[in-house]
C-alpha cells in the first residue's frame, strides 16, 4: 500500500476507534466508577443508532423497504441555517430515547446486585435487538436500514469522507471526555466511587444510593446512545446483526478492562488498542484471520492484562489531598492490617 | 434507672422493638433510652441482638414490630424514625459505624471523609459542569474540615493513603472521624475497639471522650472491652436474648447477678418477652 492508502486506512480506523471510545466512556461511568454490571451495552448502542437513523433518514422507498417512519430530517430538518443541524438533532434525540429507556430500566433493575443486574441488562439488550429483527414495521427487520444520511455530505469527495467525519467524531469524543473527567472528579463522582466500593457504607454516609446509581446508569446509557448515533451516520447501514453481543457489548468490555476501568484515559486507550487488534488481525495470513481466532486474540489479551496488570494498562488514577495524582494500586487482599 | 442519668429528655427512645429473622427472634421487645451528652455502653453476650438493634435504629433493617424515636431538633416532639432509610436517619444527625470497618478501599483516607458532608453542591452533576468554581470553593472548605477531623483522630499523616492500605485500628479511627464529619447528634459505634492494639485503643478512647466533652456528641457504644466501658461509658445497658436485662453504672451492672448469669450461662431464660427484667 502506498502512503495515501495507509493514511486512508488510518483515518477510517480512528473514526471507528473514536466511536468505540465514546461507548467505552459510557460503560466507564456505569462500571468503572459506579460498579454497575451492565452487559447490555448493545441495547443502548442500538437504540441510539436506530433513533438517529430513523429520524434523519428518508422514508421507505421501493418494494424492499417497509417501515413505519422515516423522519427525513436530513432533507427537511436543517432549519434553514445552511448547516447540517439535523445531525445534532439526531444525536440529541438518540440521547433522549436512551435516557428515557435507561430511566425505566434502571428504576426497575438497579435494586438488583451484580450478576442479577448483568442478566437483566443482557436480556434487555437482546430484547431490543430481537425487537428490531422481528418487528419489521419498526425498522425494516433483518433487511436493515440503508441510505442513512451523513453529516455535511457533499462537502468532501465521498471516498475521502472519513477525513471530515474523523474531525466530528474526535470533537464529540473530546467534549464527552472533558465532561466525564469533570464529573467523576467532582463530589458527584466521589459518591459514585463510594457506592462502587461499598454501597451500605455510602448509605451510612448519608448518600441516597439508589438516586446516584440511577443517575450513573442513565448518563452512561445516554453516552452509549451518542456512540450509536455516531456509528449509524458513519456506516450508513444498520441491521440487527450489527448489535450482536460480541461486537456491540463484549468488545467494549474488553476495551475498558484492557485500558483501565475507572480511568477515562484508559477507556479511550483501551478502545484504540482493542480495535487495533481486532481490525489489524484481519490482515494476518491463513487461519489467523478467521474471526474466531481474532476473538481468541482479544480474549488472550484480556487474560494477559488481567494477570500482569489487574487494573488495566493505566489503572485507576487517584487524586490526593493537594491535587497531585498517583496511580492507584488495586487494594491488597484482606484488611491490609 | 442508673443513678447517674440526669432528668433530661432522652435523645433516643426505643420502644418494644422486635426483629424476626424467619423463626429466629433476634430482638425481642427491646426498650431503652439514650440520654444526650452521654456515652452509653451497650454490652451483652454474643448473639444478644446488639448489632441487630443498631441496624434497626439506623435504618439498615426494618423492624418486625415496635418503634424508634429520635430527638433531631434538640427539644420538642421526637421524630418517629422507625424503618426510615439509613441515608435519611443520617440526615437527621444519627450516624453509625460498622463492627467490621467499611472503608472505601480504593479511595484515599481524605476522600473517605470528604465524601460525608451532606448536600454538597458538587453532588449535583450540573453544578460540577456549569459552576465548577463554586464547587471548588466548597471543596476547599470540606477538605479543611476533613483534615481537621483527621487531625482529631491523629491520622493526618495518612491523608493521601488509600484506605485499603491502613491498619484495622486506623480504619476504626477513620470510621470515628467519618461520623464526626457529619456533625452528628448521636453516634452508634459498633465495637470500635475490637481488633485494635492497646496504643491505638487509648487513642480511640480519648477521641471518643473528647468528641463527647468538647463537641457534645452523644454516643451509644457496643463493646466487649471492660477497660473501655469502665473508663468511658456511663450508663451501661446490658442485653441478652434480644432484650434489655440490666442497666446502670458500670460497677452496678457488673455486680448484677442477672448479668453474670447471662454471660456465664446460669439460669435460663434471662429475658422474658415484653419485659425489661432487672431494670433498677
Amino acid at each position: 500500500m502506498e502512503f495515501a492508502g495507509i493514511l486512508d486506512y488510518a483515518v477510517g480506523f480512528v473514526v471507528m476507534a473514536g466511536i468505540y471510545s465514546v461507548l467505552a466512556l459510557g460503560l466507564n461511568v456505569q462500571w468503572g466508577f459506579t460498579g454497575l454490571f451492565n452487559i447490555g451495552i448493545a441495547g443502548f448502542f442500538a437504540l441510539g443508532a436506530y433513533t438517529s437513523a430513523l429520524l434523519t433518514g428518508p422514508p421507505p422507498q421501493g418494494q424492499f423497504e417497509d417501515f413505519v417512519f422515516g423522519g427525513d430530517w436530513a432533507q427537511t430538518g436543517g432549519l434553514g441555517l445552511g448547516i447540517d443541524l439535523w445531525f445534532f438533532l439526531g444525536i440529541g434525540a438518540a440521547m433522549l430515547v436512551c435516557a428515557a429507556v435507561a430511566l425505566v430500566i434502571g428504576y426497575v433493575t438497579l435494586r438488583l446486585n451484580d450478576d442479577y443486574l448483568a442478566i437483566a441488562t443482557l436480556g434487555i439488550a437482546e430484547s431490543v435487538r430481537l425487537f428490531f429483527l422481528n418487528e419489521k414495521w419498526a425498522a425494516n427487520g433483518s433487511r436493515g436500514l440503508y441510505n442513512i444520511p451523513q453529516f455535511l455530505e457533499g462537502w468532501i469527495a465521498p471516498d475521502k469522507y472519513d477525513y471530515l467525519y474523523v474531525v466530528v467524531v474526535l470533537g464529540v469524543l473530546a467534549v464527552l471526555f472533558l465532561a466525564m473527567q469533570q464529573a467523576v472528579r467532582s463530589p458527584w463522582g466521589r459518591v459514585l466511587r463510594a457506592i462502587r466500593e461499598d454501597e451500605v457504607a455510602a448509605e451510612a454516609s448519608g448518600k441516597d444510593v439508589s438516586k446516584f446509581k440511577l443517575q450513573a446508569f442513565v448518563l452512561g446509557a445516554v453516552i452509549m446512545g451518542v456512540g450509536g448515533a455516531l456509528y449509524a451516520h458513519n456506516i450508513r447501514f444498520l441491521s440487527p446483526q450489527t448489535f450482536d453481543p460480541l461486537l456491540a457489548t463484549f468488545i467494549i468490555w474488553a476495551m475498558l478492562m484492557v485500558g483501565g476501568s475507572g480511568n477515562n484515559v484508559g477507556a479511550v486507550l483501551g478502545a484504540f488498542v482493542v480495535w487495533g487488534i481486532w481490525t489489524g488481525t484481519q490482515f494476518m495470513p491463513g487461519v489467523f484471520k478467521d474471526p474466531n481466532f481474532r476473538f481468541f486474540m482479544i480474549g488472550a489479551l484480556i487474560v494477559g492484562v488481567m494477570l500482569l496488570r489487574p487494573g488495566g494498562i493505566l489503572g485507576e488514577s487517584r487524586r490526593t489531598a493537594r491535587g497531585r495524582t498517583a496511580a492507584a494500586r488495586p487494594p491488597e487482599t484482606g484488611d491490609g492490617g | 434507672m442508673g443513678s447517674s442519668v440526669a432528668n433530661t429528655e432522652p435523645i433516643l427512645k426505643v420502644r418494644d422493638l422486635v426483629k424476626d429473622f424467619g423463626g429466629l427472634r433476634a430482638v425481642d421487645h427491646c426498650t431503652l433510652d439514650v440520654y444526650p451528652g452521654r456515652i452509653t455502653g451497650l454490652i451483652g453476650p454474643n448473639g444478644a441482638g446488639k448489632t441487630t438493634l443498631f441496624n434497626l435504629i439506623s435504618g439498615a433493617l426494618a423492624p418486625t414490630g415496635g418503634r424508634v424515636f429520635f430527638q433531631s431538633r434538640g427539644s420538642g416532639p421526637m421524630t418517629d424514625i422507625t424503618g426510615m432509610a439509613m441515608h435519611r436517619t443520617f440526615g437527621l444527625g444519627l450516624v453509625r459505624t460498622f463492627q467490621i470497618p467499611r472503608e472505601m478501599k480504593r479511595m484515599t483516607v481524605l476522600e473517605n471523609l470528604m465524601l460525608v458532608p451532606a448536600g454538597q453542591r458538587g453532588e449535583r452533576i450540573w453544578a460540577s459542569w456549569f459552576t465548577p468554581w463554586r464547587v471548588a470553593r466548597q471543596e476547599r472548605e470540606i477538605e479543611a474540615r476533613a483534615l481537621e477531623a483527621l487531625g482529631f483522630v491523629k491520622l493526618s499523616h495518612l491523608a493521601d493513603e488509600l484506605a485499603a492500605n491502613i491498619s484495622t485500628g486506623q480504619k476504626k479511627l477513620l470510621e470515628l472521624a467519618r461520623t464526626l464529619m457529619s456533625e452528628p447528634k448521636l453516634v452508634l459505634l459498633d465495637e470500635p475497639t475490637a481488633g485494635v492494639n492497646r496504643t491505638l485503643m487509648a487513642q480511640l478512647s480519648l477521641s471518643i471522650h473528647l468528641a463527647s466533652a468538647q463537641r457534645g456528641v452523644t454516643f451509644l457504644i457496643i463493646d466487649h472491652d471492660m477497660d473501655v466501658l469502665m473508663s468511658l461509658c456511663d450508663p451501661v445497658i446490658v442485653m441478652a436474648n434480644g432484650a434489655v436485662i440490666s442497666q446502670g453504672t458500670p460497677s452496678q451492672v457488673q455486680a448484677d447477678p442477672q448479668v453474670i448469669d447471662a454471660y456465664l450461662g446460669g439460669r435460663q431464660p434471662v429475658g422474658q418477652p415484653g419485659g425489661n427484667l432487672g431494670v433498677a
